[in-house]
């Protein structure tokens, strides 16, 4: 028996919800939090079965073995130690102005990240806020304020960590919108769509039952970038933890295709390939070119179920530029010996292989990411994609958009959809006037801009034919910016740049609210304390874990800290002094809107309101006919002629004609896809003549032990030595990895403090030396907090994507490359640095936390 | 019979959960007279670390992990000079709060490293205490084994687990006894030994050799390990002792190899080795 006394006595509470930061209202990461005279307790796992003593969970049978879920949730370290957020020393306590920006007078937009803050009331920011709106909308009209709103938070559903205030925008006269570009999917998106089709993210859908059928089926499991043990952590868990081990039991070989031995590699391979960042795309090539000159390949199906095989053919061969895509020929772009490249061929071309990736890896976020993303799909064409045992499927994000086809796992019954009902940012509420996220610094230094696509992740293929511009002829340029999702610095492309962007004197206002003084509210003018998950009302869904499917009402643990309120309260109060508060609440207080997600939950017809609050949960039963649904793109493989691809033929495009027609000179995404290892948009290769003062590619993985930005202040993962490395100044610096053969040349030792650098600036991290990654490359994880030195030059944080490249994917193609650029790397001067900036190195940081909120506050 | 806690290392994939949640459990939370809260950041009754083993491209990763054995011939019991520490009926070694008064006597007679801490706060010595404080309300696992997504902690009664303890590693104490003359309660499986790998190829012919009969020799006469090549030309022996090795590779056609190589200090990546056709 565990301990599970009566929820909410006196003092005492015990709450079931998600823990998960999507942010969107797919949840996972199911927890108890148990709270005691307002402070909370503990944070554990949540037991699927002390409510409900008989679920029954499916069972997947394979090669004489079982996998099941386990019967509580596989949280993940931060959801664990989620207290440290709650009780961070970097906490936003209360409304604060920059001391230096005065609305009726000199507004020193030039002073931003530098300023320090004052304490203001509630009163006094909202009438800020208030007339600021007015102003900006009589000046230039409401679409001159941009709302970025996007991305990832924690996942709550009436008080939505972004873009609850679009609402309140449209109905004071509307916005301009920071669209989210597909930022952890632009290769699959980008190029992969014009492959195959899979709408609308571009990586294999349908993935029913994919999982089943690699474990009956497949020989191998090529990991191709792809994490399995920290992508899918926020989002999902860790159940994809126990799908490795699972493989592994099932004789299923384990091959890890990536510059680092990453935290999946690590533990599960049974071979790692380190191969240079970025280009896979020649280690395809060379694949396709031992599988052509051998006859490895299924012919009939490429004949059947492709287009273009040919032109396809041509090039690999060299008979389109002279250039033979021999295993030499890769060997030396790739770092891969050439008789591995031949053997890893072979193998591939005689066993049933399927590709797990999972928003990591070459897919996504490199320069011209597009090209091995296409290519990885081609390849499996190549060997009967659909066919037993040969699928893609994605080691994260199971089930998302509410969609039952997207999870390759059994499935729930249904999957509770209370999307609608929650008040933040959705997929379809774009305003007219709209700016990519990547592309926000290019809009306020560099305008007009045009660029192909809406680049949001629920757009068809269609619209990246259309050229989008800003500003609209009939449109302001933007001269406020909303920001609740702050953290632009720290995960987007060029982001120096970006804090240029944001110090520009265009910009009049910038309002950010957020639980945490962290990026880049350091740039705001004014700055609102919100909650976090903890400390209001809500209810929840957990639908990605792969486990279980559940509801939960989700009652506060504690109260608000300080003077934070929620989104939509904030958004409530604003709302109310413009006098629109019953058309942007639609008339429903919280509770009202919790209930509302109850009834859109469809479980009003199993639970009443009641006995779901006293139980604290309920399990959405399984599918109990799972196991009849066709696997993956099996009816394609099956049948391509009446179960078409989405492409323009129906069927896989080796050449796409498409792209031909509506880019005939793009050579950055030509119609067959290329070895592209520089061009016009991006010279980021070791090829390149930049190499020579900027020797080292690095890779910028999503990062362990955050999710993007988040998590970057727990003590308890800060004291991990893979999380931070403590410097001789007892500054906790954000780790790079170097290997020992790097290391010594350059003369740098386990734990010192190194300066990263290019063009765009420095960033200063500490040393891990190991042989975790190979050489010629570095390693450091995106998102952690930027922390100036001299703003827009030199971080102490670790904010690598301040020294991103600025151009999207390709000319064409929309995305961003912020993983495998060049820079250098040495030993930092510590001693100079400390001379020239005495007053950084005197600030006082929390031991275990780091960055204090009163770093940033002026004394009065 | 009492309580007993079994770490699968082979199962362990570093999340390192089992070090929050006792994070979780301990700092800011006054379990007297169980334990007084531990300190912020510091201290890990129980600790992982991550042991990189090989190099590139032939790594793994082992996470070992720390934490108070609760012995039953418990050297800190005797040695601490207030009789502090005590042994409770269920097995479980507590160092009493309000009596201990700062004498790190049990630190020193640990036998094993990073299980007792000091704080210099509250002057007193502090550890893992199996969560008593939760066992004692009926919880039937400790917050690391109740977080541990992946089924390497079991926590239980002893007289439950017994086929899970008899697969359990033999260790020894760096005197050189076997750890079991302390009768510990935490028991270990797959703690890591060592391994052994290397890719064979033929230069001439640019081609990874499958098929190539390996035979891992102990120089001190243990046994010998024969494995074959794989598909990738690679072999990669794990569980092999610490210990000098002769390594021979042999491949009709091509003339044997011979190496010799030594796992006494870490595991051994022998890199890319080219064969030479020929005879023997």
């Amino acid at each position: 028996m565990n301990d599970k006394a009566p929820r909410n006595t006196n003092n005492e509470k015990k709450i079931i919800r998600g823990l998960g930061f999507m942010s969107t209202t797919a949840d996972s990461n199911s927890v108890q939090v148990e709270s005691e005279g307002g402070k909370i307790i503990r944070i554990r796992p949540l037991h699927y079965d002390w409510e409900y003593k008989d679920l029954k969970p499916w069972e997947m049978h394979a090669r004489e073995k079982t996998l099941t879920p386990a019967m509580k949730s596989l949280i993940p370290p931060f959801s664990l130690g989620y207290k440290n957020r709650v009780y961070s020393p970097n906490r936003i306590p209360y409304p604060m102005k920059r001391a230096d920006w005065n609305p009726e007078g000199e507004r020193n937009p030039q002073n931003r990240g530098k300023s320090r803050y004052l304490r203001i009331s509630w009163d006094e920011a909202v009438d800020i806020i208030v007339n600021e709106i007015r102003r900006i909308k009589d000046k230039y009209g409401m679409e001159a304020v941009l709302s970025q709103s996007d991305g990832h938070g924690e996942t709550k559903c009436v008080h939505a960590a972004h873009g609850v205030s679009r609402r309140l925008l449209s109905l004071l006269g509307g916005y301009t919108l920071q669209t989210r570009n597909t930022d952890s999917w632009e290769g699959w998106y980008w190029g992969a769509k014009h492959v195959w089709g899979c709408e609308t993210n571009g990586f294999m859908d349908p993935v029913t039952n994919v999982v089943w059928d690699v474990s009956k089926h497949s020989d191998a499991v090529f990991f191709w970038g792809c994490d399995p043990e920290t992508t899918p952590w926020a989002f999902d868990g860790q159940f994809a933890s126990r799908i490795c081990y699972w493989f592994t039991d099932l004789g299923i070989k384990s091959l890890y295709v990536c510059p680092d031995l990453n935290y999946g590699a690590a533990i599960h391979a049974d071979k790692w390939i380190p191969i240079l960042p970025n280009t896979d795309a020649a280690l395809y090539l060379s694949i396709a070119y031992v599988w052509i000159t051998e006859g490895l390949y299924d012919t009939e199906y490429v004949k059947t179920h492709s287009v273009g095989f040919e032109k396809f053919e041509e090039y690999v061969l060299g008979r389109e530029d002279g250039i033979p895509k021999t295993p030499k020929w890769a060997s030396g772009k790739t770092g891969i010996k050439s008789y591995t490249i031949k053997a890893l061929a072979r193998y591939w071309g005689r066993h049933k292989v399927s590709i797990a990736i999972g928003n990591g890896g070459p897919g996504i976020r490199g320069p011209y990411s597009t090209e091995p993303a296409r290519l990885q799909v081609l390849m499996l064409a190549m060997q009967g994609l659909g066919g037993l045992g040969v699928h893609q499927f994605r080691m994260i994000e199971w089930g998302i958009y509410n969609d039952r086809r997207k999870n390759p796992l059994p499935w729930p019954e249904y999957i509770p959809d209370i999307y609608h009902v929650q008040r933040g940012w959705k997929y379809t509420d774009t305003p007219r006037q709209f700016i990519p996220k990547n592309m926000i610094h290019d809009a306020i230094l560099r305008p007009p801009i045009t660029w192909y696509g809406t680049t949001l992740s629920r757009d068809s293929v269609d619209q990246q034919f259309i050229q989008y511009k800003y500003p609209l002829d009939d449109a302001p340029e933007i001269h406020m910016i909303w920001t609740d999702s702050p953290s632009w610095i720290t995960c987007w492309n060029d982001t120096n740049d970006y804090i240029d962007a944001y110090r520009d004197e265009k910009i009049e206002f910038i309002l950010a609210e957020h639980p945490w003084l962290e990026n880049d509210c350091q740039l705001a003018d004014l700055i609102l304390p919100s909650t976090t998950i903890m400390e209001c009302d809500d209810f929840g869904v957990e639908s990605v874990s792969g486990q279980f499917c559940t509801v939960f009402p989700e009652p506060r643990a504690i109260d608000p800290k300080g003077e934070a309120k929620s989104h939509f309260e904030i958004a409530c109060i604003i709302a109310e002094k413009f006098g629109i508060l019953e058309e942007f609440s639609e008339g429903k207080n919280t509770e009202e809107w919790i209930e509302t997600a109850y009834k859109a939950s469809g479980v009003s017809g199993r639970i009443s309101w009641e006995e779901l609050k006293e139980k604290g949960y309920f399990v959405i039963p399984n599918d109990e006919n799972w196991e009849e649904r066709e696997a993956g793109l099996h009816p394609f493989f099956r049948d391509p002629d009446n179960n078409p691809l989405s492409t323009p033929s129906g069927k896989i495009e080796f050449y796409s004609e498409r792209l031909a027609k509506h880019f005939p000179e793009d050579r950055e995404r030509p119609p067959v896809p290329k070895w592209i290892p520089e061009g016009e948009s991006h010279q980021e290769s070791l090829e390149s003549r930049r190499a020579k003062k900027y020797p080292f590619l690095v890779i910028t993985n999503h990062p362990r032990w955050r999710t993007h930005s988040q998590h970057d202040d727990m003590p308890w993962l800060r004291e991990i030595h893979t999380c931070k490395v403590k410097g001789p100044d007892g500054y906790q610096y954000e780790p790079v990895w170097i290997n020992p053969a790097e290391a010594k040349a350059k003369n740098i030792g386990d734990g010192d403090v190194v300066r990263i650098y290019n063009e765009k600036g420095s960033v200063l991290a500490g040393a891990w030396v190991t042989e975790r990654v190979r050489p010629g490359i570095i390693y450091i994880d995106h998102g952690a907090r930027w922390d100036p030195i001299v703003v827009g030059e030199l971080d102490r944080g670790g904010a690598i994507n301040t020294l991103t490249p600025h151009k999207t994917t390709s000319k064409n193609a929309s995305g961003m490359s912020t993983s495998g650029f060049l820079v250098n790397i040495e030993k930092a001067d510590m001693n100079e640095l400390r001379r020239k900036y005495p007053e950084v190195f005197a600030v006082r940081h929390d031991p275990g936390a780091g960055l204090r909120i009163d770093r940033i506050i002026e004394k009065e | 019979m009492g309580k007993v806690l079994i770490i699968d290392i082979s199962k362990c994939n570093g999340c390192h959960n089992c070090q929050i949640a006792c994070k979780d459990e301990h700092v800011g939370n006054d379990w007297s007279p169980v334990a007084k809260p531990q300190p912020m950041t510091g201290q890990f009754w129980t600790k992982v670390y991550d042991k990189v083993r090989g190099s590139v491209p032939k790594v793994k990763v082992s996470y070992l992990h720390s934490i108070c054995r609760h012995c039953d011939e418990a050297p800190c019991i005797k040695a601490c000079s207030n009789k502090a520490i005590y042994k409770r009926p269920d097995g479980i070694v507590i160092i009493d709060p309000e009596k201990c008064q700062g004498s790190k006597d049990c630190i020193r007679e640990c036998p094993f490293d990073d299980v007792i801490y000091f704080n210099e706060e509250l002057n007193i010595a502090q550890k893992c205490t199996f969560c008593a404080h939760l066992i004692d309300k009926g919880w039937d696992e400790t917050r690391c084994s109740d977080a541990c997504p992946t089924g390497a902690f079991t926590f239980g009664d002893e007289e439950k687990l017994q086929d899970l303890i008899a697969k359990a590693d033999q260790l020894t104490l760096k005197s050189g006894e076997p750890e079991s003359s302390l009768r510990p309660r935490v028991y270990f499986i797959g703690i890591p030994k060592r391994f052994i790998g290397a890719t064979i190829f033929d230069p001439e012919e640019d081609e990874v050799i499958i098929g190539a009969d390996v035979n891992i020799i102990s120089v001190s006469g243990g046994n010998t390990v024969s494995v074959k090549t794989d598909d990738f030309g690679d072999f990669w022996v794990d569980g092999l002792l610490p210990d000098k090795y002769e390594v021979e590779i042999k491949k009709s056609g091509y003339k044997t190899i011979k190496m010799q190589t030594d796992t006494n200090e870490a595991d051994i990546n022998l890199g890319d080795i080219p064969m030479q056709a020929g005879n023997g």
